[in-house]
């Protein structure tokens, strides 16, 4: 306290402003904690309430191309609350078929991605210091290009008289092309590409701590490497396993720039429908109905069970 | 000091038809040009609980990870038990370690660590159920079995962590700095304990610690390391009366070097001229040495006597002035400092509640050792 009074003594200026902030309850720690929370308040929480409110307004070709939620009307307030948009995601089994086909793509992503990143992130965390910033350096060098421009250079390889096609041929493993370009196959390779490095990431984070003294001891009992990986190593990097699945899921969930074009026509995720709704056919409350229910439906969960995780987490 | 040898154990370091259960032959272990281990040899008796004490750095951890298969040597030969390790993995020997940070794996109960190394051999779940158990009774951890290792306290993970290493009745058990990790009260009476266990299963020890006093209560015999070599094996009798060289006598204990040459080498008798000492220094048996040589003389601090009052009747006499007095209960530690400048130390018993004789500081005093509490460390 009489840190803060010298302190207010010298700056006038910051006296006032330090009274007007204690006033309202804030002060050092929640100073801090504030900033954040008006950023989150400021970028996600309103543009979401925006979101929640066009979802249950009525569309109308106008500008924009919604209904108000309310009016006055000579002394009386109306609020229409218009539930048929979600009524109508129900109705029409289109909706549920994108967001299980999105589920189900970007769940096979992730395992795929946890697949080709383990091995690589225990790779890193076991090598020499030197090295592993050399490769630590590899994985997060793919950021420095244009996400778009890296997804195009797939076109370039995956099509019909692309380089993979080409080899293939040359060397006369295949004697047409092979349809790569345009199915889930791609659509897998790209969501795979793209998010590999969140998933190495995290996980080399948890590999690196491995205290290696647990891996001696698991030997010591007579463990041999193999039944060491599965007993001791994959248990004890959970949270890092957990913390990249949920960094390649939640956002493959709503991917929309690699279905779109890496994707055939029948690649139906939510991303997609989402954006047809909003642009194609500028019905935005149903677009806006759309995004809330993959919100509700798929990230609430998903941040309930990271919430019981990092709980767990504490108590170790 | 105590040892875990009884009055009428046989001594199979001494008797010469004893065969060694576990043999380090020349073994020398280089990380890149640096040189850890350099060719040690050593032979470790079945039942024994043997010490490697040195100071960190000395390789004495290195070795044990040889004889545990983490590190393997660079040249020279481990047998354990009649069996060559070359070649042999960690998880395929018949040896167990303690980790000094205990390792034991957070994310299984007490009961599960103890049994990993059982479930790796493919045991009945019978048989691993029964022996926990007895592990855990042993150790006094039973109703432990269920706590996550973040929920025992220091004392107890070392319970659990030596329970774990001794389940699979190794042939060897190897501890590094078994007590590092324990407060004080708590180290000594687990060394007790420890012995006693080492005692009732018969499996042989092999202990690395830089705490001589540990070194002393628990071992059989003591190898002292330095700079990757092995000084001195010995009983913790012999390390400590019977140092070889000025390392082994002033890193075990605390001891008064005092520097000097060979004035008379008799038939059964030496006399030493240190000028350090400001005094002939006589000792009653005979080296192997020449005259004019170089040698110190190691005398214990409590061998020496301290006194204002004439000391006539010791062999070897000196004086000097009080310089400093720790009084630490049981025992007053002295610093003289001798007219040639050298700081001596001698401790004495505090056997009487008062004592107004005794030297205080600045006292002139007279200091006196027998002939036999000196020892001539050459090397």
């Amino acid at each position: 306290m009489s840190q803060r009074e010298t302190l207010n003594g010298k700056l006038p200026g910051g006296a006032f402003l330090g009274r007007a902030l204690h006033r309202i309850g804030l002060r050092g720690r929640g100073l801090v904690i504030a900033i954040p929370v008006l950023w989150l308040f400021l970028f996600f929480l309103l543009p979401f309430l925006v979101v929640a409110k066009i979802s249950l307004s009525e569309a109308a070709i106008a500008r924009p191309p919604y209904l108000p939620l309310w009016n006055w009307d000579d002394g009386y307030l109306n609020i229409t609350l218009n539930f048929g948009n979600y009524l109508f995601l129900f109705d029409d089994p289109l909706y549920l078929s994108a967001y299980i086909e999105s589920v189900k793509i970007a769940a096979v992503s992730t395992v795929i991605t946890l697949l080709v990143g383990y091995p690589m992130a225990y790779l890193i965390a076991r090598s020499a210091p030197d090295t592993r910033n050399i490769l630590l350096m590899l994985v997060i060098l793919p950021f420095w290009t244009s996400f778009l421009l890296r997804v195009y250079a797939w076109i370039g390889f995956l099509k019909g008289n692309g380089i993979i096609n080409n080899i293939l041929m040359k060397i006369g493993l295949i004697n047409e092309p092979l349809v790569m370009l345009q199915t889930d196959f791609a659509v897998y390779i790209g969501i795979v590409y793209t998010y590999l490095p969140f998933m190495i990431l995290p996980l080399f984070a948890n590999l690196v701590k491995l205290d290696q003294s647990y891996l001696e001891a698991s030997a010591d009992l007579g463990a041999r490497p193999v039944t060491t990986f599965f007993t001791v190593t994959l248990p004890l990097s959970a949270s890092g396993i957990i913390a990249g699945c949920m960094l390649v899921f939640i956002p493959a969930v709503g991917e929309f720039v690699i279905p779109a074009l890496l994707g055939g026509p029948d690649t139906l995720m939510i991303g997609r429908v989402l954006w047809n709704e909003f642009f194609s056919n500028r019905d935005w409350p149903i677009a806006s109905a759309v995004a809330i229910v993959m919100l509700v439906v798929l990230v609430i969960p998903i941040m309930l069970l990271r919430r019981a995780q990092a709980a767990e987490a504490e108590v170790q | 000091m105590t040892t875990s040898q009884p009055s009428t154990a046989v001594k199979p370091w001494d008797t010469p038809d004893a065969v060694p259960f576990m043999q380090i032959k020349n073994v020398t272990k280089k990380f890149g040009s640096v040189v850890a281990v350099e060719n040690v040899s050593l032979d470790v008796y079945k039942g024994e609980i043997f010490c490697l004490l040195g100071g960190s750095g000395c390789g004495k951890s290195t070795l044990l990870r040889m004889l545990s298969g983490f590190e393997v040597p660079t040249s020279g030969q481990i047998i354990i038990d009649g069996e060559d390790q070359a070649g042999v993995a960690p998880y395929d020997r018949q040896t167990n370690m303690m980790f000094q940070s205990y390792a034991l794996f957070p994310h299984m109960t007490v009961e599960k660590n103890i049994a990993y190394g059982l479930k790796r051999d493919g045991l009945p779940r019978k048989e691993i159920a029964t022996r926990v158990s007895d592990m855990l009774s042993l150790v006094q951890m039973d109703g432990f079995a269920n706590r996550k290792p973040h929920q025992l306290s220091g004392g107890q993970r070392q319970r659990v962590a030596l329970a774990r290493s001794l389940v699979k009745k190794p042939k060897l058990l190897m501890l590094d700095e078994p007590l590092g990790a324990l407060d004080k009260k708590l180290r000594e009476e687990t060394q007790f304990e420890l012995i006693k266990i080492q005692e009732s299963l018969g499996v042989t020890f092999v202990v690395v610690t830089h705490d001589q006093e540990e070194a002393m209560t628990l071992s059989s015999r003591i190898g002292v390391m330095n700079k990757g070599e092995i000084v001195q094996v010995g009983t913790p009798h012999e390390i400590y009366e019977f140092p070889r060289n000025r390392f082994v006598a002033d890193f075990i204990g605390s001891v008064n070097l005092f520097e000097g040459r060979i004035k008379e080498d008799g038939k059964n008798h030496v006399v030493i001229a240190s000028p350090e000492a400001g005094t002939d220094i006589y000792v009653p048996y005979a080296i192997s040495g020449v005259e004019g040589q170089q040698i110190a003389i190691a005398v214990r601090p409590e061998k020496m006597e301290i006194s204002k009052a004439d000391l006539g009747d010791m062999r070897n006499r000196t004086s000097g002035t009080v310089d400093e007095i720790a009084y630490m209960g049981n025992v007053s530690v002295y610093h003289v400092l001798l007219d040639s400048g050298k700081r001596v130390r001698i401790s004495q018993s505090n056997r009487s509640r008062f004592n107004d004789d005794a030297p205080t500081y600045g006292d002139r005093v007279n200091l006196g050792w027998a002939g036999r509490a000196g020892v001539v460390v050459t090397a």
